[in-house]
């Protein structure tokens, strides 16, 4: 029996989030996965710890819309790795979706802290 | 295209495994080059990462069809389940063939003789008029005249009308002369029918001449274009001689076209008012009419003419009536009551079925408590193992229903074997088509959820900790479930209990019929049709000199005992006429049947003389006022009355219809001669009707029936016998040959029919039931050893445990029993059917499937009662 879907609380705007961040990380160039990883533990300053294989999914879930692209490379230290690339297509979504963020995030705002606006 | 993630999703789970294997080398070697010990930093990157396999089975399972991809699961586990219980699945899957292959049968026959006869256009939408006499609702006009229907044709109710008026033409030419069954039509005939010819065309509205003459024109059935033609396309064109006229043939029909015939043609018939003949009408009603506002119209136009012309119509007054014709012709009598009982006899028997496999599913459930909790407590949801169970029983039934086509197929076929011709339309085709395919396969699926919910449900809500804790112990505590199964075992047996119930009241009716003493001797006598050329013989001294050149050519013929000829009594049928017998009061509703007959009928048919004496030939050829009677006719008369000497009265002759020819001496008051015994004159199933016989020269119809009893068997005279009759008259063609026999053959043959199959589908249930004992009672033997062990370890003897396993068996059977008595009693009363021609209360009927039942049910209770009495007490304390 595979087990039911048990990821509860992550729910779609926090799906959504984690493809954000890993279509921005791929912005300056193709990357595998270890890399993607690291490199979003460490600009979050560590606050988003996820388990990195939670990483995959997305990543193949991002490949099947056809928003990143991959292929077998050489990592930096001589290892075979497979490398994800951001597509036209990832590009446009990433500014949509970076946008929406902005709006949303804007809202929040709005929301939690009116005295500030 | 994302499907086809689907089919490639292996290979991808491959290359996740590399990637994420090529992560944690990468992570590692990062962990050891900031200097922690290789065992270290190899955990260490496995928590970095999460489990790998819970990670790939994510993405695998997003490459998969969610609900298609756990059904096919559960089927795969399903199959593998039912392959791993060889003996249940094969007796579930058995039942299940049985019940269903028996339903689509049933279904098969149903559609092609009630739902769908015809291959007209919409034939649900063709109504028929008919007029019912007030006083005797059996009397009942279905003809028109054809003045009437040129009337008919313009009520605004009928979008389209159309008549039929049925003639047996003679068939000379080139060929042996026949009698050939031309039918009338009108020329609109056949696009009301909206059936498109196989060959050439059919008859349209300009084959009516601008003179009101049809063109001689025919379209072939094509049992007549095999049969004349051989089939050939040459055929268009040619000519058919019919009553020394030249046909031209038009076209062909299609096999199943069979209006009025299957075997002769269609002529086109002008809608002439002159034309004194009457005519079948049947109409289509516009769009918006309903039958009963058109049927108000018809009525008002009945009465219209019953004004004009009240001969014509009944004294007492009449109703009309439009009638659905697949009412009028396929609804009616005999074979659809049977078949509607069959229905219900195949529905139960698919209910024994299910109850049979939803049973040994509970058993088997039961059994298989401990993975089913073992799986929940592994976290499967109740709703999956729900779907995974009710899964698997669908997929069992759907074996089932495979199986179950193979069967019908071959019950179908004995069906179609035994089914009386004549009692079904010549258009009825009868197959296991693509109806019935959907109708097995819709069955499947609703009996497997039927009989898989009760266990599907019970099982997956299971007392985790219970079930666990009993770790596939069969405890005799685990009774839960028991009394369900039990119940099932009891309405099994009720079940069983109603076929047999119909099965016995069937073979009872029959065997009743068998043995009924129809008054004459039917054996060694043939009988076929003459029907004279009206033409040819157009006076009533010539067709009078036709018949008996005929007796006198046959009657000397070697191996001809003796000849008779006549109309009605042969052996049955006759014109009914109201009567009065001389001194005595007049009663207005009884009638008498009267046969026509030559001197030789009693000898001939073997019917002995009660009192006075036979109509003698001198009699005959003069049309003498003498008659002879039945002795029902004769207690007519006041007790200790003799009836020789007196006079009857006959209604009918008084009047005779117009067209008839008839003796120049015809009176309507004959003396009676002779009384001669009882025969069944109105069917085998029906009282002997009061008759008297006259000499047939009273009247000169153009078709008589001749009757010859012969030395040895008669069908062999049949040629010598036409041989004769050509001497007389050359292009005489005898008509239907058929021995006495066969006649009360087909008196039988649908009281056999349902004999053959209620008997067929009752011992179906019969085993079935007795396989659900059976199981029930071993599986209880299986799940009780060891509480067995313990009885005979504190002394219960062989004979005790035998007496437990019997009485537990027996008193499901006895209740069963009761039940099933009760429901037929009860159902009996309901479906009050002509079918069954014995009352339900028929003690031998009653006896003989409590009988059966009994040791049916008593067999499939010892076998697994022995078993148990033989248990070795030391095993069956330490059995599990």
């Amino acid at each position: 029996m595979p087990p039911k879907n048990d990821h509860p609380l992550q729910g779609e705007m926090l799906q959504g989030t984690l493809d954000l961040l890993i279509l921005q990380t791929l912005v300056p160039g193709p990357a595998h996965g270890h890399t993607i990883a690291h490199v979003i533990e460490h600009r979050s300053d560590d606050v988003l710890q996820v388990e990195h294989g939670s990483l995959y999914p997305a990543l193949h879930r991002l490949e099947t819309r056809g928003w990143i692209a991959s292929y077998w490379g050489v990592s930096e230290n001589h290892r075979k790795a497979r490398f994800y690339r951001l597509t036209t297509l990832g590009r446009k979504q990433l500014t949509a979706h970076t946008d929406n963020w902005d709006r949303l995030v804007r809202a929040v705002n709005r929301v939690l802290r009116p005295a500030e606006e | 295209m994302p499907w086809l993630r689907f089919f490639r999703r292996d290979r991808w789970d491959q290359e996740r495994a590399r990637e994420l294997q090529g992560y944690l080398d990468q992570e590692i070697a990062d962990n050891l080059a900031r200097g922690l010990p290789p065992a270290e930093a190899r955990a260490a990157a496995l928590r970095k990462l999460g489990n790998p396999t819970s990670i790939r089975e994510e993405i695998y399972r997003m490459n998969s069809l969610g609900f298609i991809e756990t059904l096919w699961q559960d089927i795969r586990y399903g199959v593998r389940g039912l392959l791993k219980s060889p003996g249940f699945t094969l007796v579930a899957l058995f039942s299940l063939a049985l019940g269903i292959g028996a339903t689509t049968a049933i279904f098969s026959v149903v559609y092609g003789v009630l739902i769908s006869p015809y291959p007209y256009a919409h034939p649900e939408r063709i109504w028929a008029p008919q007029i019912v006499d007030r006083k005797d609702p059996q009397q009942v006009r279905m003809a028109h005249h054809l003045r009437e229907y040129v009337e008919l044709k313009k009520l605004p109710a009928f979008s389209d009308v159309m008549a039929t008026l049925p003639e047996d033409r003679l068939l000379t030419g080139n060929r042996p002369p026949e009698n050939f069954r031309s039918i009338n039509v009108t020329a609109n005939a056949f696009r009301f029918l909206g059936v498109p010819p196989v060959l050439g065309r059919t008859i349209q509205p300009t084959d009516i001449r601008p003179d009101g003459q049809p063109d001689p024109v025919i379209v072939l059935s094509f049992g007549a274009w095999q049969r004349l033609f051989d089939g050939s396309p040459s055929a268009l064109g040619q000519t058919l001689v019919l009553n020394e006229s030249p046909y031209t043939v038009i076209g062909v029909m299609p096999p199943r076209f069979g209006w009025w015939t299957h075997d002769g043609g269609w002529i086109a018939l002008p809608e002439d008012p002159r034309d004194n003949r009457t005519a079948f009408a049947i109409v289509r009603l516009k769009d918006g009419v309903s039958p009963g506002a058109a049927q108000d119209q018809l009525q008002a136009f009945h009465l219209r003419l019953a004004q004009l012309t009240p001969a014509d119509f009944p004294k007492a007054g009449f109703q009309t009536l439009l009638k659905n014709y697949l009412d009028v012709t396929v609804a009616s009598g005999e074979m659809q009551s049977s078949l509607h009982l069959l229905f219900g006899a195949v529905g139960f028997l698919l209910l024994i079925a299910c109850a049979n496999v939803a049973n040994l599913q509970m058993a088997r459930a039961t059994a298989r408590t401990h993975e089913i909790a073992l799986r929940m407590s592994l976290g499967a949801g109740r709703v999956r193992v729900f779907r995974q169970l009710l899964t698997e029983s669908v997929v069992l039934s759907a074996a089932g229903g495979l199986l179950g086509v193979v069967f019908a197929l071959v019950i179908t076929r004995a069906i179609v074997a035994l089914m009386p011709e004549f009692y079904v339309p010549n258009e009825a085709r009868i197959a296991v088509n693509s109806w019935a395919l959907l109708f097995t396969f819709a069955i499947s699926v609703f009996t497997g959820i039927v009989f898989g919910l009760a266990p599907a449900l019970r099982c997956s809500r299971p007392d985790l900790v219970d079930a666990l804790k009993d770790a596939g112990r069969t405890s005799a505590s685990g009774n839960a479930g028991g009394r369900s199964r039990n119940l099932l075992v009891i309405a099994e047996v009720a079940l069983s209990v109603v076929l047999l119930m119909g099965a016995s009241l069937t073979i009872r009716g029959f065997l009743q019929l068998q043995s009924l003493d129809v008054g004459f001797r039917p054996d060694r006598v043939l009988m076929v049709g003459l029907t004279v050329q009206p033409k040819r013989y157009s006076t009533y001294e010539q067709r009078i000199a036709f018949t008996e050149r005929v007796v006198d050519a046959v009657g000397t013929l070697p191996g001809v005992r003796s000849v008779a000829i006549g109309n009605g009594g042969l052996p049955f049928g006759g014109q009914r006429t109201g009567y009065s017998l001389e001194g005595q009061p007049s009663a207005e509703s009884r009638s008498m049947v009267i046969g026509l007959i030559s001197s030789g009928y009693a000898q001939t048919l073997g019917i002995p003389l009660r009192a006075g004496r036979l109509i003698t030939p001198r009699e005959v050829a003069h049309a003498e006022p003498v008659a002879l009677i039945n002795e029902t006719a004769a207690r007519l008369w006041p007790a200790g009355v003799s009836p020789i000497g007196r006079r009857i009265h006959f209604n009918l002759l008084e009047k005779p219809p117009a067209q008839m020819l008839l003796s120049p001496s015809l009176t309507a008051t004959f003396t009676v001669v002779g009384v001669i015994g009882d025969t069944r004159n109105d069917g085998l199933r029906d009282p002997t009707l009061p008759s008297a016989y006259l000499p047939y020269s009273v009247i000169a119809p153009v078709s008589r029936t001749l009757a010859v009893r012969t030395d040895g068997k008669p069908m062999l005279l049949l040629h010598a016998v036409e041989e004769r009759v050509r001497t007389v008259e050359r292009d005489q063609p005898l008509s239907r040959p058929i021995s006495l026999d066969e006649i009360l053959g087909m008196e039988t043959v649908q009281p056999r029919f349902n004999m053959a199959l209620f008997t067929f589908f009752g011992f179906l249930g019969l085993a079935l039931g007795a396989v659900g004992i059976y199981s029930m009672l071993s599986y209880n033997v299986a799940r009780r050893t060891r509480e067995i062990g313990i009885r005979m370890a504190l002394g219960a003897a062989r004979g005790d445990v035998l007496q437990l396993m019997l009485s537990m068996g027996g008193k499901l059977v006895l209740i069963g029993l009761a039940a099933g008595l009760a429901g037929s009693l009860l159902l009996a009363r309901l479906l009050r059917s002509e079918v069954f021609q014995v009352p339900s209360t028929d003690p031998l009927a009653l006896g003989g499937v409590v009988v059966l039942l009994s040791a049916a049910a008593l067999l499939a209770c010892f076998v697994p009662a022995r078993r148990a009495a033989g248990l070795d007490p030391m095993s069956a304390l330490r059995h599990d």
